[in-house]
């Protein structure tokens, strides 16, 4: 146990010390005779290419999610999964993941040596998932009040009911964490602990070139024309994010490590989970854009969802928010003021030298991440 | 009304749109009058149809924007990236060294314009127009779903919208009917 967990629940909000920056991994130049390319190599060179065409065809038949898990309750817009525990003492409060409506829930299971939901059950924890299912047409009109007020809330009954216990922890990422702030500013009844990951919250804070783009989005014509947001859109987001450095680099980074199988395997799973993307509620997605990133309600104390208004400083659970110093989806400087906000006497902000998925799907979070996060949780879940 | 007015008043409009409503107008003269019966839907149409000529050039003048403003962009990370990689490609070094001058200057340009707030209203436009281009296609689809007697977009839409709330009413009902189960029960001490 750290000095600051050993300061017990009533400890005030404290920053994790940002590690060093890791210099960028290019080779020291060495002064060297120039040689030429040789036909044998510009040979070897197509061989690899050719390959890497192929294993990128395979990347939607690669296994994720493999942890073992049981299905509670499939609704047409949810699942909610309970994951086979891995040790037999369990804490007591059991966790509940509340993932965004980006993409899929299995970036949190991506692979056994990265997964975010294996670590949390090795650390003794007993770990449900709500894991959203893709809208389709007919349900444009599905809104935060839907999703906080009745998904979220069917599953914390559920899982209060199999726990046999009066309080979870509620866990979020991203869209997810907002939600999960959300829902405890009007059912702090059930929520022992708030623990969210990267959460939107003041957007007039926010740095990132997805923050900028939402400003000038006309979202009424959006949800009157198409509807739902087309998963279309959210690639066009997506690629003009670090379109160079990561959107093209990483496939020369491929194709010069095509020969090693343990690369292409993480490469291709989070490739096939970087194009899994489902399109969003579209009266969902006006309130997002519209509500909390044009008019900055969330943070206003303002947003409305049904016939409530989500105020934040209503929070008095112990909550711990965890951001990402390179995380371009979600500045760090757009999540951490949820701290100031609540009226949580309990609250630790932890920040990490990482991105957005790196915090949740990585060595860095398994070695970093996730042990503190453990701890922290422990000394609250008896 | 002065002579001005009246010279200004009865200026030609060869816009489209000014011909369509002149064309629309002389058919509902009396003397063509049954003549306007019979050309009521073709006037629907025509009306859609310039209104879709509308919306494709305004889409054309965004989309124009936007893609001088990537031609722009281009030019100067590729004038970057000359003046950073090898003046000759000869060894695999020079590869190697062109490939990363490329990466970075197209990354440092791009990344300037996507994170700009120029590039985010243009962006907004383009996206806003290409809205306006399906709704226009969606009017003429919809008159075509009524000459075949089909329900259309918009009536599905409010079916839709019945739905959502009968299922949050439902939803309240049911909460109410649990709360003052758990009352009686509470009340009768079972």
């Amino acid at each position: 146990m750290t000095k600051q967990e050993a300061m017990g629940p009533n400890q005030k909000e404290q920053v994790e010390p940002v590690p060093q920056a890791q210099p960028p991994q290019e080779p020291v130049p060495k002064p060297q005779k120039k040689e030429t390319v040789t036909p044998e190599e510009l040979k070897e060179m197509y061989r690899r290419l050719d390959k890497t065409r192929s294993v990128l065809h395979t990347a939607g038949e690669i296994e994720v999610g493999q942890t073992p898990c049981e299905v509670l309750r499939e609704t047409r817009t949810y699942r909610l999964v309970h994951y086979q525990q891995m040790v037999n003492k369990t804490e007591r409060t059991p966790i509940l993941i509340v993932y965004a409506l980006i993409n899929k829930s299995y970036v949190l299971d991506l692979q056994p040596d990265k997964s975010w939901v294996k670590s949390l059950l090795s650390q003794g924890f007993d770990v449900y998932l709500l894991d959203w299912k893709a809208p389709t047409n007919a349900d444009k009109f599905v809104s935060f009040d839907d999703y906080v007020n009745c998904y979220i809330n069917e599953c914390v009954d559920i899982v209060l009911k199999k726990s046999k216990v009066d309080k979870l922890t509620l866990h979020g990422y991203c869209m997810g964490a907002s939600m999960s702030a959300m829902y405890t500013t009007l059912h702090q009844e059930k929520v022992r602990n708030l623990v969210v990951i990267a959460p939107v919250v003041d957007t007039e804070k926010d740095t990132t070139v997805i923050g900028s783009l939402a400003k000038n989005m006309d979202v009424e014509k959006m949800l009157q024309v198409a509807g739902n947001l087309p998963a279309e859109q959210l690639y066009a987001c997506y690629s003009v994010l670090k379109p160079f450095k990561q959107g093209v680099n990483k496939y020369f980074n491929l194709v010069q490590n095509i020969d090693n199988e343990q690369f292409v395997g993480n490469f291709l799973r989070i490739e096939k989970w970087l194009y899994d993307t489902p399109p969003i509620a579209g009266e969902t997605f006006r309130q997002w854009v519209a509500d909390i990133y044009q008019k900055n309600l969330l943070a206003k104390n303002e947003l409305r969802l049904g016939d409530d208004i989500i105020d934040l400083t209503k929070i008095k659970v112990p909550i711990l928010n965890i951001v990402a110093d390179e995380d371009h989806l979600v500045s760090p400087q757009c999540s951490a003021p949820l701290n100031d906000m609540v009226s949580s006497s309990d609250r630790r902000l932890m920040r990490f030298h990482t991105g957005h998925v790196g915090l949740i799907a990585s060595l860095y979070s398994q070695n970093n991440v996730l042990p503190k996060v453990g701890q922290w949780l422990k000394a609250r879940s008896q | 009304m002065t002579q001005n007015d009246a010279k200004e008043d009865s200026a030609p409009d060869f816009s489209p749109e000014g011909l369509y409503k002149f064309w629309a107008e002389t058919l509902k003269l009396p003397t063509i009058g049954p003549m306007f019966a019979f050309s009521k839907e073709f006037s629907n149409y025509a009306n859609d149809i310039i209104n879709l000529g509308k919306v494709m050039s305004e889409l054309k003048s965004h989309n124009d924007n936007y893609w001088s403003l990537i031609t722009a962009t281009y030019a100067k990370a590729a004038k970057a990236t000359f003046e950073k990689s090898p003046k000759q490609l000869v060894s695999k070094e020079d590869y190697e060294n062109y490939r990363r001058a490329m990466i970075e200057a197209f990354e440092d340009a791009f990344t300037g314009l996507f994170s700009s707030p120029e590039f985010s209203v243009i962006y907004g436009k383009v996206f806003s127009a290409q809205l306006d281009f399906s709704k226009a296609l969606q009017s003429l689809a919809e008159k075509n779903l009524k000459i075949l007697n089909l329900p259309t977009r918009s009536e599905i839409d409010e079916i839709l919208k019945d739905l959502h709330d009968l299922r949050k009413s439902v939803r309240e009902l049911r909460k109410q009917i649990e709360v003052s189960s758990d009352d009686k029960a509470g009340s009768d001490g079972t």
